[in-house]
């Protein structure tokens, strides 16, 4: 079966041989990494919402204007939840693909939140990491933007993970994904 | 074709067979894990919001108070003392702002159960209405309310300051127009000519100031909710928003005399 594999390979023969050689050894470490990165942030801002009172959690949401208010509650409690069980798959590797395009698909969603406030010229806390509301008008701007690179940031390892979710300590490898 | 070359083709159709097998098999455990994980993130979310929202209907209903009202009346300095006769300790003071989205969720989660306590004769409530806000359009529509509820008559205060917080204009949008004010006082029977033009004319501003001038210089508050028990200010998280936290606060801070009702020369 090997012979029929090395065809394939033609492209990664190009390459010089160290890289060639070390590449499919580190490459499944460093997503091993971006999948604790990515789960430590998730779980970091899904614990801080989980553990305040609902209705602090529905003001952040609705500070945004978006949502209507049927879905404020909704969000407001299943978001931080949401959050917690992607960085859970991420941790175990179970799911990884889509416990990454999930995460990546969020951040789009908190990127054009952010935006959309922006836009609208709301000051609002972004809530991102518990707390939220309003928030003071000065350096409103500088903030936003911050909030949006750092997401940028995440979405880049979010997306690294989709890429090549190849990785090392994943529950994913038992059942027989990305493990060639 | 040669006998060796026939083999050969036949292994390589095996060999090919057998790859295409185990690619579909890759794809199915690929779904498979897939799906599972799509399953345990709906679950997970599904249940918490499920069980979440069920619990907080079934609190919001245990503690819904619809009994009667302990007596309200005006004090000199326009705040408002809403108390059985003769409770005077422990005092509970509300500096909030009816703009004030916290203030809200602060009503929606505890104002039941100050009600009650007070209709119960374990406190001494007196709200602090006041214009934190003084940035437009915020401010005008802060100071509009806190008016409005200055004229209202006393045995109406709490239910206009509740009917205030239910229509609360989003933050950044202009609310609380007059119109609207005047109208939500005759839903709860406020009739009289006086109360339209105090506010339409704005009568109370100067007492709105003056009680702002009392929060934020007086008693140094800087946020709303900002509430005191007995002169101790509450957490918002642990207790204001925490009505069964709140109401061991209150009970506790009037325990030394439980059985004295409105012994007078209770601080504590």
């Amino acid at each position: 079966m090997a012979d029929h594999l090395a065809p394939a390979k033609g492209r990664a023969a190009a390459r010089p041989a160290a890289a060639r050689g070390r590449w499919p050894v580190i490459q499944p470490w460093l997503t091993t990494a971006a999948r604790a990165g990515l789960a430590i942030v998730l779980g970091l801002a899904g614990w801080a919402k989980v553990t305040e009172p609902p209705s602090l959690q529905k003001l952040a949401v609705r500070s945004y204007q978006i949502l209507p208010e049927g879905m404020v509650g909704v969000v407001g409690v299943g978001l931080p939840v949401l959050e917690l069980a992607l960085a859970g798959l991420l941790v175990l590797g179970f799911a990884t693909r889509l416990a990454a395009a999930a995460s990546a698909l969020l951040l789009v969603v908190f990127i054009a939140g952010i935006i959309s406030v922006w836009a609208r010229g709301l000051s609002i806390d972004c809530g991102c990491f518990g707390g939220g509301g309003a928030a003071p008008r000065s350096g409103m701007g500088a903030r936003y933007l911050r909030e949006i690179l750092r997401d940028l940031g995440f979405l880049v390892i979010a997306g690294w993970i989709l890429v090549l979710p190849k990785s090392r300590l994943a529950l994913d490898r038992l059942f027989g994904l990305h493990n060639n | 074709m040669s006998k060796a070359a026939r083999q050969r083709s036949a292994r390589d159709r095996l060999a090919e067979e057998r790859r295409r097998q185990a690619q579909a098999a890759a794809r199915k455990r690929a779904l498979l894990v897939t799906l599972s994980g799509l399953a345990v993130l709906a679950l997970v979310v599904g249940i918490t919001v499920f069980v979440t929202t069920r619990e907080e209907a079934r609190t919001q209903q245990a503690t819904a108070y619809t009994g009667p009202l302990a007596p309200m009346s005006r004090n000199a300095d326009g705040s408002i003392t809403m108390a059985k006769s003769g409770v005077n300790a422990p005092v509970l003071e509300i500096f909030e702002d009816f703009q004030c989205p916290i203030c809200k969720e602060v009503e929606e989660a505890s104002g039941s159960t100050i009600k009650r306590l007070a209709a119960e004769g374990k406190v001494k409530v007196v709200y602090r209405p006041f214009q934190l806000f003084q940035a437009e359009p915020l401010s005008s529509n802060s100071r509009r309310a806190a008016n409005a509820a200055l004229c209202t008559p006393a045995d109406k205060w709490v239910s206009y300051h509740d009917t205030l917080f239910e229509f609360q204009p989003p933050e950044g949008k202009e609310g609380f127009s007059d119109k609207d004010l005047v109208a939500w006082g005759r839903d709860l029977g406020i009739t009289g000519a006086a109360f339209t033009s105090c506010v339409n004319d704005a009568q109370k501003g100067g007492q709105v100031d003056q009680m702002t001038r009392y929060a934020t210089g007086t008693r140094k508050v800087t946020g709303t909710p900002t509430v005191f028990l007995d002169g101790r200010q509450l957490d918002l998280q642990g207790q204001l928003l925490n009505p069964t936290a709140l109401a061991q606060a209150i009970t506790a801070a009037g325990d030394p005399t439980p059985s004295s009702s409105g012994s007078p020369d209770t601080t504590r």
